[in-house]
């Protein structure tokens, strides 16, 4: 009896739910982050529902089975948007974007009632590497070196240390496909002495984000300005949302993505950015370690290119934003912080530029070249960035690298734009 | 008796916290070996996580031990402060102007950064 | 013997509601309107069943003993906290003649548990998270000592009774200006919260917590809450007067004054980014810890001429 009044009480509880992004969709991040019967977490460990969203490619299932077997029992997969990898065990499919929530709310629900059995573990039940407690000392190896122990091998390492040349131990490991502080699908293998980087090899990048269709369209036909920039001020809101997460700063992260749902010309980044200053992020957090070069933040282009000093921007060339008055912002550091100053700055810009051409029903003029958040978009799509992290994080400290990637936009634009919300 | 209810309060906390993992886990099964591997966000690692860790703060940790001993001379100078006036005012001044030196030097060194 | 049971009693009530009370003031003060939260009064105990449903999580080779035994210490040393907290002249646990040095010694063994939490995992990320809180640990504990040591000033004791009498005439908040600020950054750093949480920092999905879940996960959020509340009754007592106030009697203002203390935190810690370990560092040391230097030397001054 204490049993199940126990459940009924956790049946009640926010659903701890750990997203994997196979498709990005800053809509349905919005969504999730919103609700009030939804937690984003961050650790496997702390969740209870795994959502798949979109398909996964061959390439990251291994890691996306990896992950899965990593959740505590009990514990289930929901799959929206894509088949699951395997068929076991009864996965929740959802057909439809509007059932989300309810069907998150309805499994977590089951799991905690007794009424679904946790999903099962798609990996065999064995130990990285084999090990019976051979050699010496137990640990599986000849004399007092090398083997196994409990598994694994120990650290070592003969290599000096980036910074003071001591020769420690490092680690190596992989990092990603799904690490919630990198973009999707984002492989590398990472190297840290202590908790600086001292190398990092992009294996497999990012997957390609799929845009507002407005940004398709543009290249089609002329749109309309307020529209565009409506859509260019969301699209970096939702990446301020993940930084100021990164932050610590919940509430702040929750107001931007609110901010980016209801987003209307006459919407004001005044309070954000003010709850922002006074926090004092810009002196405490770690920003302004790195600088991104012309030469690298010009692969990226976009927001990054203009934080970095680039005055690039295909807008200027367009005659209805000319008539507009329209002139690019940039910020000569290349920094973190610029960056941040950066989005805010054209969030801010979207919104005025949105302003004025709703009064005057301005459309863009070109359309074989688009500006779009991520980058110029003229003859070819803006790529992938990934490769630039191997040259900018090794030397840096953990936090203040993942800072810094946070303030990154390294996917590349996927062919397809980003489906209708249903 | 102050004791006796400290050690009471002690052990009645120490027990709660070990109560509370324990009594809900005492018949689960431990949890297979895919479930035990790191979180890396699908990545796995080469080897175990110990290791000789690389303590980046390590001159800080030198200078706190400075810190330390001064501390052990601070309490009971606090009990007879008041009595003694003056004199012990000069004396713990005296002491922290060293030790502030110490740590403008140390800031110039660098120790409070990550080496 | 009936002031010993009563105060035992007192200590135990708190250490249970404690938690809750955390749990439902931190909605409260994130999200005025409490619409992030979801349930403001229910949520945390659905939380809290839901993680007892959940199974204890494993790693590969983990160290067990201290593993367990890092959330069951922390909670200990929580209580050892409550313990020397006056709720009025007599009603009071712990009435050592060095209970100021006993809440010191907890402080110092804080940064030990929170250390051991993250290293016992033999995962990454925890363990960068507990190396991270060591630095952090050994930058807050200087601080402390320091504002402590001029409480004890005026109180010519290292009892907190007598720190609380010495504030007759004048709380030790307007005494000493810097005192409190001070304070509340150790205590920030003690329970690893908002700004100063290097150890379960988001940047490591979680740090020392991030293998952890189910019972000892919760037994772990149960120690940091308990954590909150003790650091924010010592808070009152040593610089809010502790049981001192007209009209109601001296355990009501120890609670209200704890419950002021607390919110002040759980705000500052939703209000303010999470600093940069080496920032931070920096910012112990060569800023607060000179300032805590200034603290002691005015509590000093004031203190002979009084």
């Amino acid at each position: 009896m204490a049993v199940s009044w126990l459940r009924q009480l956790a049946a009640r509880s926010r659903v701890p739910v750990f997203p994997v992004w196979g498709w990005h969709d800053d809509a349905l991040l919005a969504r999730l982050a919103l609700s009030s019967q939804v937690e984003l977490v961050d650790s496997p460990r702390h969740a209870s529902v795994l959502l798949v969203i979109g398909e996964i490619p061959a390439a990251l299932r291994d890691g996306l089975r990896r992950l899965h077997d990593q959740l505590p029992a009990p514990f289930a997969a929901v799959w929206l948007r894509g088949a699951p990898i395997v068929a076991l065990g009864a996965p929740v499919q959802i057909a439809r974007d509007d059932q989300l929530i309810e069907t998150l709310v309805r499994t977590h629900r089951e799991l905690m009632l007794g009424q679904r059995e946790s999903a099962p573990r798609l990996l065999p039940d064995e130990p990285p590497n084999p090990w019976k407690g051979l050699g010496d000392d137990g640990h599986g190896g000849e004399g007092m070196m090398g083997g196994n122990p409990y598994g694994r091998p120990m650290a070592m390492n003969m290599q000096n240390d980036l910074r003071d040349g001591l020769t420690l131990d490092s680690l190596t490991f992989r990092l990603g496909p799904f690490f919630p502080l990198l973009p999707a699908g984002l492989c590398a293998e990472v190297t840290l002495q202590g908790d600086v980087i001292q190398s990092w090899e992009t294996r497999h990048a990012a997957l390609p984000q799929r845009l507002d269709p407005i940004f398709h369209a543009a290249r089609q036909h002329p749109v309309s300005i307020a529209d565009l920039e409506l859509a260019r001020a969301r699209h970096h809101l939702v990446q301020l949302y993940r930084a100021l997460h990164l932050a610590g700063l919940e509430h702040v992260a929750h107001q931007a993505v609110s901010l980016s749902q209801r987003l209307t010309s006459s919407s004001r980044l005044d309070g954000l950015r003010r709850q922002l200053m006074r926090s004092g992020i810009f002196r405490l957090a770690a920003m302004d370690g790195v600088q991104l070069d012309g030469e690298l933040a010009s692969h990226l282009g976009g927001p990054a290119a203009r934080a970095a000093g680039l005055e690039v921007d295909l807008r200027t060339n367009d005659a209805s934003y000319q008539s507009l008055g329209f002139r690019p912002q940039y910020r000569t550091a290349g920094t973190t912080r610029a960056r941040w100053e950066q989005w805010l700055g054209e969030i801010k810009q979207s919104l005025q530029l949105a302003r004025q051409a709703e009064r005057d029903n301005l459309h863009t003029a070109n359309t074989g070249a688009v500006e779009t958040p991520r980058g110029p978009w003229a003859d070819e799509r803006p790529a992938d960035g990934s490769a630039l992290l191997d040259e900018v994080l090794p030397g840096l400290e953990w936090d203040e690298a993942m800072t810094l990637i946070a303030s990154l936009d390294l996917r590349a634009v996927a062919d397809a734009p980003r489906e209708a919300s249903a | 008796m102050e004791l006796l209810t400290l050690v009471i309060i002690l052990s009645l906390a120490l027990g709660a916290g070990l109560l509370i993992q324990w009594l809900p886990q005492r018949h689960q099964p431990i949890p297979p070996y895919s479930q035990r591997a790191p979180f890396l966000g699908g990545g796995t690692p080469d080897t175990h996580a110990w290791n000789r860790y690389h303590i980046r703060y390590y001159p800080m940790t030198l200078l706190l031990i400075a810190f330390e001993m001064e501390m052990m001379f601070m309490y009971p100078w606090a009990v007879v402060f008041v009595e003694k006036g003056m004199m012990a005012v000069m004396e713990m001044g005296m002491f922290l102007a060293i030790l502030s030196v110490g740590i403008v030097y140390a800031w110039r060194e660098g120790v409070f950064r990550w080496q | 013997m009936i002031e010993s049971l009563a105060s035992l009693l007192m200590v135990t009530v708190v250490l249970v509601l404690g938690p809750y009370v955390v749990a439902v003031l931190d909605r409260l003060v994130a999200t005025p309107t409490g619409a992030m939260a979801g349930d403001v009064w229910l949520g945390p105990l659905s939380r809290a069943a839901w993680l007892l449903t959940q199974q204890a999580n494993a790693t590969e080779a983990p160290d067990w003993q201290a593993w367990r035994l890092s959330p069951a210490l922390y909670l200990a040393l929580a209580a050892v906290g409550l313990a020397v907290v006056p709720w009025s002249p007599t009603l009071i646990a712990t009435d050592l003649v060095t209970s100021v040095v006993l809440w010191g010694s907890v402080e110092a063994l804080a940064t030990v548990v929170i250390f051991l939490q993250g290293w016992s995992a033999n995962a990454v990320l925890p363990l960068i998270g507990a190396y991270r809180y060591v630095a952090l640990g050994l930058s807050y504990i200087l601080i402390s000592m320091f504002v402590l040591i001029g409480v004890a000033l005026p109180a010519e004791s290292l009892q907190w009774t007598q720190v609380v009498t010495a504030q007759e005439s004048l709380w030790n908040v307007i005494r000493q200006p810097l005192g409190l600020p001070l304070f509340l950054v150790v205590g920030l750093g003690l329970t690893f919260w908002g700004p100063l949480n290097l150890a379960d920092s988001t940047d490591l999905a979680g740090g020392t917590s991030a293998e952890v879940s189910g019972p000892s996960r919760l037994a772990w959020e149960l120690a940091r809450a308990v954590m909150l509340v003790a650091f924010s009754a010592i808070a009152a007592t040593a610089f809010l007067g502790g049981w001192l106030g007209p009209w109601l009697p001296g355990p009501v203002w120890v609670l209200l004054k704890t419950l002021a203390v607390l919110a002040l935190l759980l705000w500052l810690g939703h209000r303010l980014p999470r600093v940069a370990p080496e920032r931070c560092v920096t910012l112990m040391w060569v800023v607060l810890l000179p300032l805590s230097f200034v603290d002691l030397i005015w509590a000093g001054v004031l203190a002979l001429w009084a």
